[in-house]
């Protein structure tokens, strides 16, 4: 490898960390499990999935925050069929904790193979964290760089050529899938008071149209001053006020 | 009027009517007497429009030198159903008949009686009475000035006779356009009342009249009604009244219904216009004496939880036209349109209290101040504006449990304090670097921006070194050759060979130099020089093949 695609890596490479990581007080995966679990102590279920929905999102493969997200929702009410359809970053690998409570339900043969492949991906896909899957990503990327490269100089080696250029997508396909996967989750919010009101327009005026259980993940559709559109995992959507649902992404 | 028949030795009928001439409304009275051995005919006289009752009978007996001589009357009510002249047949075939004229009510000369109920009115206490003294209306206002705008509670009170009307046919209404009367729709108070000895039932409806415009007004109302007007003589109605029983009166059949309309009498208001000088920017159009207080529905809330600012308007005046629009910004507070509410004290609504209900969001925790609200209106009693304020309002705003969740864990913070006992999964131990950003680096943009730069370099080279493998067209060379042929046809036209050979031998010097590489390009130089100098002259064909000559080695082969 030439010295200037040396220099070009190590570049990428600093420019990566300048982005990923900060000398200032950040996020760590660890640092938002724990502080979920010292909420979900603190009687504050809302706030404990919200910090899990976070962890998730920095470490999708770690089983205590799946194990302790479901706990916790499963503490404040949440069914079990919205659990599944709102927690996209839940890792599927996660071990049921032992006082879990209520069987799924019975479903059909194909349902059941597309739920288990969409699992299998899930967890193909999740099993690197995204630091790391970016800089599988690029890898991929340099390698179909180098190749081009090098079958402009010569067309040496072909089958070596093809084998970096398939390797190169391999690891940028499994980056973007990990980005459909984790997509969902940078755009739901977790309620965090008890019965919040979703209201039909967003004044905070008239009557409710429902009330959201506190601990639902939700997800953020459109936002108008002080009110947020959301849609629940059920399919009903309302305005609910900012204050009453943080966004997992936190906003300026 | 009478009509005697018969011979001076039959038995004699006589009939009488008086008065032979009525007004409509009232009736006469047909007195049939008998005397001798003659019979009264059973059967009444009929005829169409008047109504026929008995209503009486008396005998009398005489003795005139020795001889007795009986005698019987019978009197009949006769009571007209229209105006006109009727002819009432006689009473035997040899009777005469009589003729009653019925005029209408309104007709010239017609004769006055108490059935006449639009004839000079009687006044007792202040109260317009109608002729018979069946009804009366009377409107009561409590000033007689008053500004526009203002307003003013009102009494309507309708008195009906027991007995005389029957029935209320609508509400009271206003006479003139320039007032608007509110809540008639309700249920008058009813209390019977005794004037002049007769009873009475008393109809009160309480309102409010507002001025819509300065000026003098006479102000009066009216109402429809049912009477059931006197149709007897009047010696008769008078000593129906003497007994005092409408029960009897109606009993008999003594009164028909008539609709009539009852007006008060004329109340003078003077009406001003509100003073230009003195009025705040903010006057909304209140007219009467009000309070203003103001309250927050909590001392506390966290930030972005909705909070109502309440204000409350009491007194009394025109509470349609008390409208605030509360506070229209207000720094780090998000304000909505207020509501309002009014609760009635009065059935007319002219006291109570209105109140304004105005959410508001906060934007930013920490000790927050309402500002003091305002309202303004004018004082009838003190003759000009006031302002009334409240006092401000404190509260104090907690940053919301979003806001609290919105920046980064404090590293270390809840490190190590597992507590695998409450069914949670123990705490981890912290490792590692802190990220900047929640989002993935690869859906950052700055991220993104380095394997878009990198993809547009492979791109760059891919592209490349399909170029190096594929021929390059000579486009630019073409494209000269064709302005080449293009000037040697126009050459051509002109028939300029001199010109023609030169622009030909320019351009195969370009290509095969000034030696010429082949037979043709030699022959063509060869040509130039004597067109230039002998002026050789050639034929459309000759034109045409040599630039097909030039053509040809002049544009790039192609595969070249």
């Amino acid at each position: 490898m030439s010295r200037r695609a040396v220099t070009l890596i190590l570049f990428l490479a600093a420019w990566h960390g300048g982005i990923a990581h900060s000398a200032e007080p950040g996020y760590s995966a660890a640092a938002l499990y724990n502080q979920g679990n010292a909420y979900a102590r603190a009687g504050k279920p809302g706030l404990a999935v919200l910090n899990y929905e976070r962890a998730a999102l920095l470490a999708p493969d770690d089983p205590d925050i799946a194990a302790n997200l479901q706990y916790v929702q499963r503490a404040a009410h949440i069914a079990a069929e919205l659990r599944a359809a709102s927690n996209a970053t839940a890792p599927s690998n996660a071990a049921a904790p032992a006082n879990a409570a209520g069987a799924p339900k019975a479903a059909t043969p194909a349902k059941t193979a597309s739920s288990a492949l969409a699992k299998i991906v899930t967890r193909a896909v999740t099993r690197a964290s995204p630091v790391v899957m970016s800089w599988l990503g690029l890898t991929g990327l340099l390698l179909l760089g180098a190749v081009v490269a090098t079958r402009r100089v010569s067309n040496l080696y072909p089958w070596t050529c093809r084998g970096a250029a398939a390797l190169g997508i391999a690891l940028l396909g499994w980056m973007a899938g990990q980005g459909a996967v984790l997509w969902p989750a940078l755009h739901s919010a977790v309620v965090v008071t008890a019965g919040a009101p979703a209201r039909v327009s967003p004044v905070p005026m008239g009557d409710p149209v429902f009330t959201l259980p506190e601990a639902e993940v939700v997800t953020l559709t459109a936002q108008h001053d002080e009110f947020l559109l959301v849609r629940t995992a059920a399919g009903r959507t309302g305005w609910v006020a900012r204050s009453n649902v943080a966004p997992v992404i936190p906003r300026p | 009027m009478s009509a005697a028949a018969a011979p001076a030795a039959a038995p004699l009928v006589d009939a009488t009517l008086e008065p032979a001439r009525i007004t409509m409304g009232q009736s006469a009275e047909l007195t049939i007497t008998s005397s001798g051995s003659s019979n009264v005919p059973a059967a009444l006289p009929q005829v169409n429009g008047l109504d026929f009752r008995v209503i009486g009978q008396s005998h009398r007996v005489e003795i005139v030198s020795g001889a007795t001589l009986v005698s019987t009357a019978i009197m009949v009510r006769v009571t007209p159903r229209a105006a006109g002249i009727y002819t009432i047949p006689g009473i035997t075939p040899q009777s005469q008949p009589l003729v009653l004229r019925v005029d209408p009510e309104d007709a010239p000369g017609k004769p006055s009686g108490p059935g006449n109920l639009n004839s000079a009115a009687s006044h007792a206490e202040g109260i317009h009475m109608t002729a018979d003294g069946s009804a009366y209306v009377r409107l009561v206002l409590p000033k007689h000035e008053a500004f526009v705008g203002e307003s003013i509670p009102v009494e309507i009170e309708v008195g009906m006779r027991n007995g005389f009307v029957s029935s209320l046919n609508g509400l009271p209404t206003l006479n003139g356009a320039d007032f608007t009367l509110n809540n008639l729709s309700r249920q008058p108070e009813r209390i019977p009342k005794l004037i002049d000895g007769r009873e009475f039932t008393l109809l009160t409806w309480h309102s409010v009249l507002a001025p819509i415009k300065p000026g003098k007004f006479s102000l009066s109302v009216e109402s429809p009604l049912t009477v059931r007007v006197q149709t007897r003589p009047a010696r008769e109605s008078r000593l129906e009244d003497a007994l005092g029983d409408p029960f009897l009166q109606n009993y008999f059949g003594v009164t028909v219904s008539k609709d009539i309309t009852v007006t008060s009498a004329a109340t003078e208001l003077t009406v001003l216009p509100l003073p230009a000088e003195g009025r705040p920017p903010d006057f909304g159009g209140a007219v009467g004496s009000f309070k203003i207080a103001d309250d927050l529905s909590s001392s506390t809330a966290a930030a972005g939880d909705p909070l109502t600012l309440r204000l409350h308007v009491t007194g009394a005046g025109n509470f349609d036209r008390v409208d605030s629009a509360m506070l229209d910004h207000l720094d780090a507070w998000k304000t909505y349109p207020p509501k309002s509410s009014f609760k009635a004290s009065d059935p007319v609504g002219f006291r109570g209290e209105k109140i304004f209900e105005q959410p508001l969001i906060a934007s930013q925790s920490g000790p927050q101040t309402i500002p003091a609200l305002s309202f303004s209106y004018f004082d009838p009693s003190m003759r000009r504006y006031e302002v009334a304020r409240s006092a401000p309002l404190a509260v104090a705003i907690t940053p919301s449990a979003a806001d609290q969740s919105a920046g980064p864990p404090a590293a270390g913070k809840t490190a190590g304090t597992a507590a695998p006992a409450d069914g949670l999964r123990p705490d981890h131990v912290l490792s590692g670097a802190a990220q900047r950003s929640l989002v993935p680096p690869y859906l950052q943009a700055r991220f993104i921006a380095a394997p878009t730069l990198l993809s547009l370099v492979i791109a760059g080279g891919w592209l490349g070194r399909r170029r190096s493998l594929v021929p390059r067209a000579p486009r630019r060379a073409a494209k000269a050759a064709g302005r080449v042929v293009q000037l040697l046809e126009a050459a051509a036209q002109a028939g300029k060979a001199a010109e023609f050979f030169s622009i030909a031998r320019s351009a195969l010097i370009g290509v095969e130099g000034p030696e010429g590489a082949s037979e043709d390009t030699r022959e063509i130089f060869d040509l130039a020089d004597e067109a230039n100098y002998s002026g050789h002259e050639l034929t459309t064909t000759d034109y045409a093949r040599w630039i097909e000559v030039v053509r040809r080695r002049i544009l790039p082969e192609k595969g070249a």
